[in-house]
């Protein structure tokens, strides 16, 4: 135990001398070494993308989701604890219902992720809770158009073009980065979106993928609904072929 | 907190300090939509600012037992309901009477509830409202549940038939019969129609055609005699026409501003708001004590 | 002389109007206010502010109006800070007044209309009756007076009309409710709200028009006798 925290690593209401609460850096490590999730923001509306590992052969593909719907107009991605990340899109789905119930609106997304965060933050502040496994990646459409934001377990949530969370998301955030979101429509990034998250996979390991993919945009009514079956099979197949060729094109020139 | 009125958890407690969901300030947990506290007004023994109410006005009455149920205020008359070849018809007119004040003209007392359900309903309109925001709620978590299956119209029916029956046993009935008309596209013989209807106590019965309120005496005589499941669009769409004319001539509290809302397997579609022709040139009209000397 | 009977209680017996017109909405209200057939205030002010750009016209019991008004006074302001620039909405804002009144409609004597502007739906008026209906409509009349001036609203009104039109329109109505409805009396209040201006002005009660066998009061009062 002595080296990282030194003992003022145990407890979420004690800061170390540095002015630290390691269990909430702690907590953020486990987003971190959660699945990659992608969340962009195009012209035209939304996309969230999470890519899962198999971890059977014996599961049945699409059983374990971490895409969820927390309103008509919005949803949620959770890359790390499962459960924590429900927990928090139980909330949002809450607040949500109980906004619209009280004023008769849709809640606006900056509200609701302000609410989320609040909620996270709580947990950071007694000693007899934890703090969350995992941050929450939303994607959504209200009045003021699309929107990506990323709630975070220490109680921060801001709004981006493009962001990414998980495992290898230092790569996707440099390739998000490169792209011109705000002039693509979503159909356009999908594949880009798609690309990032084959790119980063440790091809050593032998395992099988699966990408989750959802949207909101003006195409889907402004709801947020799973990419349709054939649609995000194209798209992760089209990724593959573009980054198989330039490989080929790579090894070609150093031939 | 004002009493029966459920507010967000932030207002009634500043900004969030519990992470745990409390039931009586953020309303029903998720997933326990049928709870009691979204049904039901608060125990007024809970809440602070809650009187009882007065019986005689000005007067406070002490130790009288809380009365909910009082008259309505803004109504809408009859709901009608037929099924025909591809699917089910509704109908009502617009009105929202105040006692016999024809206050507002532009009500729209059927709603679309998802792709296979439409609800039409007479009554309170207020409660109406209420029983609307009930459904759109439930059809959120439908879609949020995102397993591919969405509520059949007998599901929506036997719920609205819970809500109903639970509030009159809490003598603070909702003041509404309703009508649940749509197809069912789950049954192995294709599409099924559905027509079911609930009364303001919680009775219910389903039928080939159904009628709420002064329809009952006037319009299912009609059908009762010319609707058949089998009728064609335009057969169901006459008959039905005939019915609220018949209803526009003799029911008080109505207007000659109708809506036709019609479910098949294409989905939902509502009609534009649109009024009927009506006959008054009969030449017994003209002079009606002519053949009856001595009445008037 | 009779013992004092049980106190009445205070009733808006009123009339209040709100409508829309090109570019926002005018609210209109008498200023009477009776505890029986006493007029217990005269000068009374039944359009309340209950956020920016979003008015209330009260009619009912007073103090139930009142209460529901400051309540939804509340809520709105924190709802206000909690959306930062963005504003309340008046459909918010009614979607409250709904919510108390139709959570406590048992024994609630409370009829209002909402209106105001707001940069998605701009003017915009709504009307929650006694049972706690929520209506959304062009133009409303309620309270007392507002029998005596459907026939005159439903023939008069317009959509898309200029702001002097409305103005004048509103000042109408609750003149001609005045001249038959003795619960409504006193001065003519209007607030007139859109994208620039949120504006209070009254007509004074000498300055009310009158109708039908009533005269018009200028200046100091000229007798005339007539010998028979």
């Amino acid at each position: 135990m002595s080296g990282v925290g030194s003992g003022y690593d145990l407890s979420v209401t004690t800061f170390s001398p540095e002015g630290r609460v390691f269990q909430t850096e702690y907590a953020g490590k486990a987003t971190d070494n959660g699945v990659p999730c992608v969340g962009v923001c195009c012209k035209d509306g939304a996309i969230l993308a999470v890519e899962k590992p198999e971890e059977t052969k014996m599961m049945l593909p699409n059983s374990n989701r971490r895409i969820f719907t927390v309103s008509r107009h919005c949803g949620m991605a959770v890359p790390g604890k499962l459960p924590d990340g429900r927990q928090i899109v139980s909330r949002a789905q809450q607040e949500a219902e109980n906004y619209k119930r009280f004023y008769g609106e849709t809640i606006p997304t900056k509200v609701l992720t302000d609410r989320l965060a609040n909620f996270c933050h709580v947990f950071s502040l007694y000693w007899h809770l934890r703090p969350l496994g995992s941050a929450a990646l939303t994607a959504s459409f209200d009045d003021d158009g699309p929107h990506v934001y990323l709630s975070e377990t220490n109680g921060v949530s801001y709004r981006y073009y493009g962001i990414a969370v998980g495992k290898g998301r230092q790569g996707i955030k440099t390739e998000l980065e490169r792209m011109k979101l705000d002039q693509m429509t979503c159909k356009e990034a999908l594949k880009a979106v798609c690309k990032c998250l084959i790119k980063q996979r440790d091809d050593s390991s032998n395992k099988k993928f699966e990408i989750e993919l959802a949207w909101i945009s003006e195409e889907t009514g402004r709801e947020f609904v799973r990419v349709p079956a054939d649609l995000a099979k194209e798209c992760e197949a089209a990724a593959k072929k573009e980054i198989e060729q330039e490989e080929d094109d790579d090894s070609d020139m150093e031939g | 907190m004002i009493p029966h009125c459920q507010l967000p958890s932030h207002i009634a407690t500043g900004p969030h300090v519990s992470p745990f969901v409390s039931h009586n300030e953020a309303g029903a947990p998720y997933g326990d939509h049928r709870s009691e506290d979204v049904h039901v007004p608060a125990n007024p023994a809970s809440v602070p600012f809650a009187v009882a109410p007065s019986t005689d006005k000005g007067e406070v009455a002490m130790g009288e037992p809380r009365k909910h149920t009082t008259t309505p205020y803004v109504t809408g008359n009859s709901v009608l309901a037929i099924k025909y070849k591809d699917g089910v018809l509704m109908a009502c007119d617009m009105l929202g009477a105040y006692g016999s004040t024809k206050r507002y003209k532009s009500v729209q007392r059927i709603i679309r509830v998802n792709d296979t359900t439409i609800v039409g309903a007479s009554g309170e309109i207020s409660d109406f409202q209420y029983i609307s925001n009930l459904l759109e709620e439930l059809m959120t978590q439908d879609f949020c549940y995102d397993d591919g299956c969405t509520m059949t119209p007998s599901e929506i029916h036997a719920y609205l038939c819970r809500v109903m029956y639970n509030r009159r046993n809490k003598m603070d009935p909702l003041w509404n019969s309703l009508v649940v008309a749509g197809v069912d596209k789950n049954g192995k013989e294709g599409n099924k129609s559905f027509i079911g209807s609930v009364g303001m106590l919680g009775t219910s019965y389903t039928d080939s055609h159904v009628a709420t309120s002064f329809g009952n005496y006037l319009s299912r005589p009609l059908f009762r005699e010319f609707q058949r499941d089998d009728m064609s669009l335009e057969e169901a769409v006459s008959l039905m026409q005939e019915a609220l004319r018949v209803l526009f001539y003799r029911d008080k509290t109505s207007i000659n501003k109708f809506v036709l809302a019609k479910v098949d397997g294409e989905g939902v579609a509502i009609s534009k708001p649109f009024a009927l022709d009506t006959k008054w040139d009969f030449k017994a009209f003209m002079n009606p004590s002519k053949h009856a000397v001595g009445s008037w | 002389m009779e013992a004092p009977t049980k106190m009445k209680e205070v009733l808006t017996g009123t009339t209040i109007i709100a409508c829309t017109y090109d570019g926002g909405v005018i609210l209109g209200a008498d200023s009477r206010t009776s505890s029986g057939n006493y007029v217990a205030n005269k000068v009374a002010d039944k359009i309340t502010k209950v956020c920016d750009k979003v008015y209330l016209c009260r009619s009912g019991s007073a103090a139930h109006t009142q209460a529901v008004a400051g309540y939804a006074n509340l809520y709105l302001n924190q709802h206000a800070i909690e959306l930062g620039d963005k504003g309340c909405s008046v459909k918010a804002a009614a979607n409250i007044v709904k919510e108390i009144a139709y959570g406590n409609k048992a024994w609630m004597n409370a009829g209002m209309i909402i209106a105001g502007w707001d940069k998605k739906e701009k003017g915009k008026v709504f009307v929650v009756p006694l049972g706690g209906t929520l209506m959304d409509v062009p133009f409303a009349v309620g309270g007392s007076g507002s029998i005596y001036i459907n026939a005159f609203v439903d023939r008069n009104w317009k959509p898309n009309m200029t702001k002097e039109e409305c103005k004048s329109f509103v000042r109408k109505a609750v003149s001609l409710a005045i001249s038959r409805d003795g619960s409504s009396g006193g001065v003519i209040r209007t607030v007139t709200v859109n994208e620039h201006e949120q504006v209070k002005e009254f007509v004074t009660g000498n300055e009310v028009p009158v109708y039908q066998d009533e005269i018009q009061s200028k200046g100091p009062p000229q007798v005339e006798f007539v010998s028979v």
